[in-house]
């Protein structure tokens, strides 16, 4: 939008306003406005990236030297290693799982907070709360209730009679990774209905009424009107929590650090390990790479989907 | 009044399942926190005797003091320096014509894509060959740097906004662009700046994984670096301090955010639709 109206100010400046210092200088100023957040961002992101695609192309000690060209050897030993590929599907299932889950809870929600009810202002804090605690934080407490023998998960479960008996949560990948994707939903609610309500605030209150007084009925009202409204702002909310969700970390290296034996490990978390454990910093740096290339695929899928919805309007 | 209060119970009905979901951990924390250190691992709801001297106990116990600091002063000077180059770049993204704002977009949104995790070994040896590594300073500038993509987009678009009339009826008036800035723009872009603020903050006080990698001793942990290093490979943990701790860490943010919590709307608002 802002793009439009740019060369608009641009063409008629010369003849309207006078010329002075702002105009010619335009460029140069501009240049001189970004280069500090570009310096910045290039140091912290694009070296560290030009380090870890040559270190992905080599043969690498545990201790980060390079020891000679090896070509694709990395990705190779990758493709090999079952503990990576089935690491991959996980990390599909625990990305769309917590997505999904995050839309399907936060659109409801939003829409309900979105209404005028007793008690809305507290009801709007409660979903807000987890957005206020480290995720980190989040997790050491999860941990913690969801501890077999002393957790209070059990106790609670089992006093409202939907348990019988103790059930050991991070024992295995069972039970341990669904309920890892719901925390990754709680954590991601706020968020993702701060986002729902800020669209809901713009629209338009009178259309309803218009709506109501032609007969639409309330799923009529939200499929034709609220939805399509609301569609730029899922968007937003589906493409953030997706990069989000993707790289987070915390969720499981606090609950599981991806054991037992590697069974809830998404692909961070392998990073993690293969770096920092394992010392295999070649096959580190291809996980990197190819997580690299799963989100500029999925960015530029995003960049196409606004460009081509934004076409028509 | 009649519709409101049948309104009302409908609402609470379909919150209320996840309004207990999200209250739980807050309670454990709060149970656990108050328990005297022979009842924590028995899993029964009400303490018996409740320890608020736990709270202080803690304090010690779990080296919360210097963490705290270390948060504030990592949080607080990634801030400063993510919004001050920040400004500057989204003013010239929303106000100036000129040759490369698309790249610069790009290059922004590739920022953006990239999460630390995904390039943390190459930051590591980055810090490492800066003679950084285990220094708070190494954490402020990569925070700060994985912090301007979001803050200058949030801040471009809310920049858009704000008619360029007002600013240039101060040129006309012979300010110059600088002085126009300061006195006409600065001040009505301000909530946009809070709210950038309050998201940079909060970013940089929850991030894990970097100050996991990049901090080695106790003295430069951060708090979720050092409540997870209560947790984590120890035989016996003292649950009552831990989540004394967790505690007394969230109440501070959960404030902030209760208080703030209809201008983190609006600043979406403006922010999201561009």
């Amino acid at each position: 939008m802002n793009q439009g109206s740019a060369p608009r100010a641009a063409a008629v400046s010369p003849a309207a306003a006078p010329p002075r210092r702002a105009r010619p200088l335009g460029g140069a100023v501009a240049y001189l406005l970004i280069l500090p957040a570009f310096l910045l961002a290039a140091l912290i992101v694009l070296w560290p990236l030009a380090t870890i695609t040559n270190i992905s192309l080599h043969d690498v000690n545990r201790f980060g030297q390079l020891r000679g060209y090896s070509g694709l050897a990395n990705f190779a030993d990758l493709w090999r290693d079952p503990d990576f590929i089935a690491t991959l599907w996980r990390t599909a299932v625990w990305t769309i799982g917590v997505v999904g889950g995050t839309l399907i809870l936060s659109i409801p929600v939003a829409l309900v907070l979105n209404r005028d009810f007793y008690g809305r202002g507290l009801a709007r804090i409660i979903i807000m709360l987890p957005w206020s605690v480290s995720v980190t934080m989040t997790a050491v407490v999860w941990r913690w209730a969801l501890n077999g023998e002393s957790g209070l998960l059990n106790s609670a479960l089992r006093a409202v009679g939907v348990l019988d008996h103790n059930v050991v949560w991070l024992a295995s990948a069972a039970t341990a990774f669904p309920v890892q994707i719901g925390i990754g939903i709680l954590v991601s609610i706020p968020f993702t209905v701060t986002v729902f309500l800020a669209g809901l605030s713009s629209v338009p209150e009178d259309i309803y009424e218009a709506a109501a007084l032609e007969g639409a009925s309330g799923w009529q009202q939200f499929r034709s009107l609220t939805l399509p409204m609301l569609r730029p702002f899922i968007t937003l909310a589906v493409v953030l929590n997706v990069i989000y969700v993707f790289n987070s970390f915390p969720i499981i290296w606090v609950l599981t650090q991806g054991g037992p034996a590697n069974s809830t490990d998404i692909l961070v978390t392998y990073l993690y390990k293969l770096a920092f454990r394992f010392g295999q910093m070649g096959q580190a740096a291809g996980v990197s790479i190819i997580m690299f290339a799963i989100l500029l695929a999925f960015t530029l899928l995003y960049v196409r989907l606004v460009s081509r919805t934004e076409t028509p309007t | 009044m009649n519709t409101k209060l049948r309104r009302t119970l409908v609402a609470w009905a379909l919150m209320g399942p996840i309004t207990v979901v999200i209250l739980f951990p807050f309670a454990v924390m709060l149970v656990t926190a108050l328990k005297p250190a022979d009842e924590v691992l028995q899993p029964h709801w009400w303490p018996r005797s409740p320890q608020w001297s736990n709270f202080v106990a803690m304090w010690d116990a779990t080296n919360f003091g210097p963490a705290l600091f270390n948060s504030l002063v990592v949080s607080g000077f990634s801030t400063l320096i993510a919004v001050a180059v920040s400004i500057p770049a989204a003013y010239a993204l929303a106000r100036m014509p000129f040759r490369g704002k698309g790249a610069f977009r790009q290059f922004l949104l590739i920022s953006q894509m990239l999460s630390p995790i995904v390039l943390v070994l190459g930051l590591f040896q980055l810090v490492v060959s800066l003679g950084l590594l285990d220094t708070r300073l190494s954490i402020v500038l990569v925070y700060a740097a994985f912090a301007i993509a979001f803050a200058t987009w949030l801040l471009q678009s809310y920049f858009a906004t704000i008619p360029r009339d007002l600013e240039e009826a101060a040129w006309v008036e012979g300010a110059s662009r600088a002085k126009a800035v300061r006195t006409v723009f600065l001040p009505l872009a301000l909530p946009a700046v809070a709210v950038t603020c309050i998201f940079t903050f909060v970013q940089a006080w929850n991030e894990f994984v970097l100050a996991l990698t990049l901090l080695r001793s106790t003295e430069s942990y951060t708090l979720p670096i050092q409540i997870f290093s209560l947790v984590a490979g120890r035989y016996t943990i003292e649950w009552h301090y831990v989540m004394a701790a967790a505690l007394v860490a969230t109440i501070p943010v959960a404030i902030v955010f209760a208080a703030m919590q209809r201008h983190l709307v609006r600043g979406l608002a403006a922010g999201a639709v561009k």
